[in-house]
């Protein structure tokens, strides 16, 4: 069962091509991670899930239709983003830049209601942030201002949610944090999550499906214990390694040797 | 989703009205300010005036010919030729700043006032023109100096610091321009050139005025509606797209209507400087950080303006162009704005 998937898709800045001829399908209510070395292009591939560039060549299917044929307001109201370094207008307070993820939900005449209140509520309350609404983004941790940027893109209220390397500023304990809000998130309302990583042990640890790209092409895709081996690793990273059980959970985790 | 704690319904709600009722708050407060300026500017002079009597005649109330000739004749034009470039360059001023997330990028840095200076001073020394064609002349040259930023610095949407950068180049240009057009002038003409391009409210001509005073009826409920797509873009391209906005022709309607404003106001007063710089900030510090009002920071801009006229013309022992007022008010705000931006380290 899939929801978002590309056929073919050809992505590029310029006269480069990024990504080329790729095939791929995100697996509805799962969570899903891009993995692979820098430029390898798996930040272009999720730009273009989220229809934030255009295709070359192909498509990315959105509901069995291609995402250039539906209006960027409707798909905004079904898919959210998170990008890789968001901007917020200097001193803004939660409150305001979470609500500001309601703007799809509304339009010319239809202005704020309880409704969106109530969305707003919900995206702070599940990100563990509602003590923090009248506070001003720049005061917050690290940790803490990642969570409110999550509680923004979830205010939008959308069935699938794609974050461009959600852990990459964090310490350990806020990246395992967060990792376990988007599972949480996933279990709890069944949202197909797809985040760029970093971390292969991460990766393995929290999500489902782990689809691990070179040169702009996918490598291999599947559960993370088919797909995190000691070979792939060699062939994406160029790093030789050991993969051995991660002793708490079971799932492979990557040792450099 | 989780199920939402009351409570926290309860705190957006509480946290959202409060808001609300700041903004109303200070919009009013800031009404009124600038309509009690505006009346007190018309009381005021070698002939003084009882607000009343200013009110009464400039609502065509009453018919006294001698206070109706000081107030309709030559006070009124003058007030609201301040009132009308406050509001435009608060409302520019505000919506440049936010477009481009940086406190500096106001039109009067980024190149357009400039554009418009070297296309008035063309004018009056190349062409001996005054009046109207000066105007135009400045309009088109906001217009340009726009569109030339535009085309140079738009590349893939718009990086903050790139526009500012360019913004400040295409200024230095014009000025560099303006100098040399100066010292080319013949000394009555250079004297006229210097005088446009300190700006003055009082040099409004009635065609300039009617036409900005039309383009705010029009264009300031245009900003409004678009303020909600401004709120959004500040957010970067990508958020904003992922929001579902259409970024492009967002960003081109916001621009073309802040490019229309400024272009007018200086067309109508000459580049009254630092207006459209503070008010915004004024605005903000009044509503609370980062709520970018944009009638807020219009309002706040024609208090400014009516104010430094006041204080141009009224008190001080010889009258002044307004320009002499705003520069000498905005020079050490400006100071103060580079000082605390360099200090945190994001002013870009």
């Amino acid at each position: 069962m899939t929801r978002l998937r590309a056929d073919d898709l050809t992505l590029g800045y310029d006269d480069r091509a990024i990504v080329t001829g790729l095939d791929v399908e995100i697996p509805a209510g799962k969570v899903t991670a891009i993995v692979g070395a820098n430029a390898c292009g798996k930040s272009t591939l999720l730009r273009g899930l989220a229809r934030l560039l255009k295709p070359r060549h192909g498509a990315v299917y959105l509901d069995g239709k291609a995402m250039t044929e539906l209006s960027t307001h409707e798909v905004a109201k079904v898919l959210g983003l998170l990008p890789q370094t968001p901007v917020a207008p200097d001193g803004i307070t939660v409150a305001d830049l979470v609500g500001r993820g309601r703007y799809p939900h509304q339009g010319w005449f239809r202005r704020w209601t309880g409704h969106d209140d109530d969305a707003v509520a919900r995206a702070l309350d599940a990100t563990g942030t509602a003590d923090l609404v009248n506070r001003p983004l720049r005061h917050l941790s690290g940790g803490q201002r990642q969570r409110v940027w999550v509680a923004m893109a979830l205010a939008q209220d959308t069935d699938l949610l794609l974050l461009d390397e959600p852990t990459t500023y964090l310490d350990i304990n806020h990246q395992v944090e967060l990792l376990r809000l988007l599972r949480r998130l996933n279990a709890e309302s069944g949202k197909t999550i797809v985040l760029v990583l970093h971390d292969l042990n991460l990766a393995s640890r929290f999500c489902d499906h782990v689809v691990a790209m070179a040169d702009g092409a996918i490598v291999a895709e599947g559960a993370p214990s088919a797909v995190i081996t000691a070979e792939l690793v060699e062939k994406v990273f160029g790093l030789s390694c050991v993969v051995v059980p991660d002793p708490v959970a079971g799932t492979p985790m990557v040792a450099p040797s | 989703m989780t199920a939402t704690t009351p409570a926290t319904a309860g705190t957006v709600r509480i946290s959202r009205r409060r808001r609300a009722v700041r903004a109303l708050v200070v919009t009013s407060a800031l009404g009124a300010a600038a309509g009690a300026l505006f009346v007190l500017t018309m009381m005021v002079g070698s002939f003084r005036l009882g607000a009343a009597e200013v009110v009464a005649s400039v609502l065509h109330l009453r018919d006294d010919p001698s206070v109706d000739f000081v107030v309709r004749e030559l006070r009124l034009p003058t007030a609201a030729s301040a009132l009308a470039v406050g509001l435009a360059l608060g409302a520019a001023g505000t919506i440049f700043q936010q477009l481009l997330g940086n406190p500096l990028a106001s039109p009067d840095f980024v190149g357009i006032t400039s554009g418009a200076g070297f296309a008035a001073v063309t004018g009056i020394v190349l062409l001996q023109a005054g009046g109207p064609v000066v105007s135009g002349l400045a309009l088109c040259g906001a217009v340009v100096a726009a569109l030339l930023m535009y085309v140079l610095a738009w590349r893939d949407g718009v990086a903050g610091y790139r526009f500012i950068l360019i913004g400040i180049g295409v200024a230095l240009f014009f000025d560099g321009l303006i100098g040399y057009l100066l010292t080319r002038a013949r000394l009555s003409e250079a004297r006229q050139a210097v005088h446009w391009l300190t700006g003055s409210v009082g040099q409004a001509g009635a065609g300039e005025l009617r036409l900005l005073l039309g383009a705010l009826v029009f264009l300031l409920p245009v900003a409004l509606v678009l303020r909600r797509q401004l709120r959004a873009l500040e957010l970067g391209d990508d958020t904003a797209r992922a929001l579902g906005l259409r970024t492009e022709l967002s960003r081109a309607g916001l621009l073309a209507t802040a490019v229309a404003l400024v272009a007018l106001a200086v067309a109508v007063a000459g580049p009254i400087v630092f207006v459209a710089l503070v008010a915004g900030p004024i605005a903000n510090r009044l509503l609370g950080p980062a709520t970018g009002g944009i009638v807020p920071a219009a309002l706040a801009g024609a208090v400014l303006l009516l104010t430094a006229d006041l204080v141009a013309v009224h008190l001080l022992p010889a009258p002044l162009p307004t320009g002499v007022v705003t520069g000498a008010v905005g020079a050490p705000y400006l100071l103060w704005l580079l000082a605390t931006t360099n200090r945190q380290g994001d002013g870009g």
